[in-house]
């Protein structure tokens, strides 16, 4: 099996969408993330569900754990839903230079091609394309369920 | 003067000059600078590492050990969330009261744990309880940093600078507590008045905020009340045996490492978590400050440094005084207070012998010890802790500028001074 099998079709984000609506996305359809493009729909990076509560959650809770207890469910939901409003995808992102390296791989990679792209970057989604053509992307669950699914061990 | 001598200021004002402008990384510059003074055979090793006058004092750097490892463990606990919480909900919210309340909190705790420590602690709540008022922090940070200060200026293990005077001087921990935590108090008073005035634009509020701060559950913050309650014991024992030390004869570095010891072993903190927060590269700058000011004191220099100084304020040790405050503060509004109180300590201790003694002569460990701790709130650079609350804004987006931080400071350290210098003229002048 090859990765352009093993990719699914995914909602791809622009730089300059919503913050928010990318949040909703990620949120409603129980996503891991998000796939973002340019304005050309060249792909640029991954916007995993962990780095927008990265930019949600104020860094002084981030780092002292005894503040994020003293929140109700209320507060806490309004010291962070509060940031996303008004701010583009682009915002959400880590700066340049810290960007996660887009997890990238053409369509005849193979399924241990692609998990040990996923495993190195820690990255949930893996975006399969070949030149301009983007074919979907690759899910670490759905890796998971060939990978399971091939293992003549596996209890299936 | 000698060859000896002329090295070892050579290598000494050349590591001073890149630790003060940061050129390179001030344990670099220390440690360098010490292996300079070893290999050019200015000091050596049976000296640079077992004497007691021109060596390594592993007292401090023991006692630094000690209480790093045991705040590390407080740390966990909860208990500054729980309290600065508290604290902000009996002010109800109301600005000016939060602030007066946080600086107290900042200054008591400066008092037992280091500084740097204490502004790690209360930033992050104050972070908290001013988004939640939506109130601009950085007043609230500036104060904090000030009264750490202020307060770390009460007792011995308040300041580095104190720990150092404190074993250069045979001082003990209740010497401190006499002669320094009345001016600090005194000074406190004064500073949350000024607070007032200073920060006045401060405390202009929106009151149906404050609802967000009363529901704020601080008792949540406490994570673990085991941990708690046996982190209260030994910091409560701790301190009685820095009150006993003397009568015990026991160094306070051996206090504190056997408090630190007890906690980890009773504590279900691993060794790792307890050494995680031990600051290594502030215990090896001091190591390497050591090295190099002891090869000044081996090959004379401070002698001769001492000699001069007491041959121009011979017979006025009011003067002397004065003097020594005035420049402490200035020179620790400029460079790190550490290294300056690391060399003028030798210094010091010439000069207070060559005075003979009594109370007058040993009011300049005073006067060294309220110059280089006060004088530090001067300028953004002044203290270690100015730079660390620096790095905590600039980290939550409400970035404090070299200047803005300047403007206030500055007002507080001469203030401080202004005061410190009819507090040492009349306690050791005129009703002594």
């Amino acid at each position: 099996m090859r990765a352009r099998d093993l990719a699914e079709e995914y909602p791809l984000v622009q730089l300059t969408d919503s913050a928010l609506a990318a949040a909703e996305l990620i949120a409603r359809q129980r996503r891991p993330g998000v796939v973002v493009v340019d304005a050309d729909n060249h792909p640029v990076t991954v916007l995993p569900g962990s780095q927008v509560l990265r930019f949600i959650v104020p860094g002084y809770v981030q780092e002292d754990p005894s503040l994020a207890r003293v929140y109700d469910e209320r507060g806490g939901a309004e010291a962070c839903v509060g940031k996303l409003a008004g701010r583009t995808v682009k915002e959400v992102l880590p700066p340049k230079d810290k960007r996660y390296e887009l997890p990238l791989v053409s369509g005849e990679a193979t399924v241990m091609e692609c998990a040990a792209m996923m495993a190195r970057l820690h990255s949930p989604l893996l975006l399969v394309a070949d030149g301009d053509t983007i074919h979907g992307v690759v899910t670490t669950s759905h890796l998971l369920d060939v990978l399971l699914k091939t293992n003549p061990g596996s209890s299936e | 003067m000698s060859i000896s001598q002329i090295l070892s200021i050579v290598v000494f004002v050349g590591a001073y000059i890149l630790i003060a402008t940061e050129r390179v990384h001030r344990v670099a510059a220390a440690l360098g600078g010490a292996a300079l003074m070893l290999a050019l055979g200015l000091t050596n090793g049976e000296t640079a590492f077992h004497s007691l006058d021109a060596g390594v004092d592993w007292n401090v750097v023991f006692l630094l050990l000690g209480m790093m490892i045991i705040v590390g463990v407080i740390k966990q606990t909860g208990l500054f969330e729980y309290l600065a919480i508290a604290a902000a909900k009996r002010a109800k919210g109301k600005p000016f009261a939060v602030m007066v309340l946080f600086v107290i909190i900042t200054a008591v705790a400066s008092a037992a744990l280091d500084n740097v420590t204490t502004v790690l602690l209360i930033a992050p709540v104050t972070f908290l309880v001013c988004d939640r008022l939506n109130l601009n922090p950085i007043p609230f940070l500036i104060a904090e940093v000030l009264a750490s200060n202020i307060g770390g200026a009460a007792t011995l293990i308040g300041d580095p600078p104190n720990i150092i005077i404190a074993s250069r001087a045979g001082l003990s921990f209740n010497d401190f507590l006499i002669h320094m935590a009345p001016f600090a108090i005194f000074m406190m008073a004064v500073f949350v008045l000024v607070c007032r005035w200073l920060f006045r634009s401060a405390f202009k509020y929106d009151e149906k905020r404050v609802a967000e701060v009363m529901a704020l559950n601080e008792r949540d913050a406490i994570r673990d009340s085991k941990l708690l309650w046996q982190s209260m014991i030994v910091l409560a024992l701790v301190m009685v045996g820095f009150v006993l030390h003397s009568a015990l004869h026991v160094e306070p570095s051996v206090v504190a490492l056997l408090g630190a010891g007890v906690l980890v072993m009773i504590s279900k903190v691993t060794t790792e978590e307890a050494i995680a927060d031990v600051e290594w590269e502030t215990l090896v700058f001091f190591m390497g400050l050591f090295i190099m000011v002891g090869a000044l004191v081996k090959t004379g220099v401070i002698g001769e440094v001492s000699k001069a100084l007491a041959d121009a304020v011979g017979g006025q040790p009011l003067l002397a005084v004065m003097a020594l405050l005035g420049i402490s503060a200035v020179l620790s509004a400029i460079v790190d207070n550490i290294p300056y109180v690391a060399t003028m300590s030798p210094i010091v201790a010439d000069l207070v012998a060559a005075q003979g003694g009594g109370p007058q002569a040993e009011s300049l460990w005073w006067s060294l010890a309220l110059g280089a701790d006060l004088g530090g709130n001067a300028t953004a650079v002044g203290a270690s802790a100015n730079v660390v609350m620096l790095g905590l804004a600039a980290r939550n987006g409400t970035p404090i500028s070299f200047w803005k931080f300047t403007r206030y400071g500055i007002i507080v350290a001469a203030l401080s001074i202004a005061l410190a210098a009819p507090y040492l003229w009349l306690r050791y002048f005129v009703l002594a």
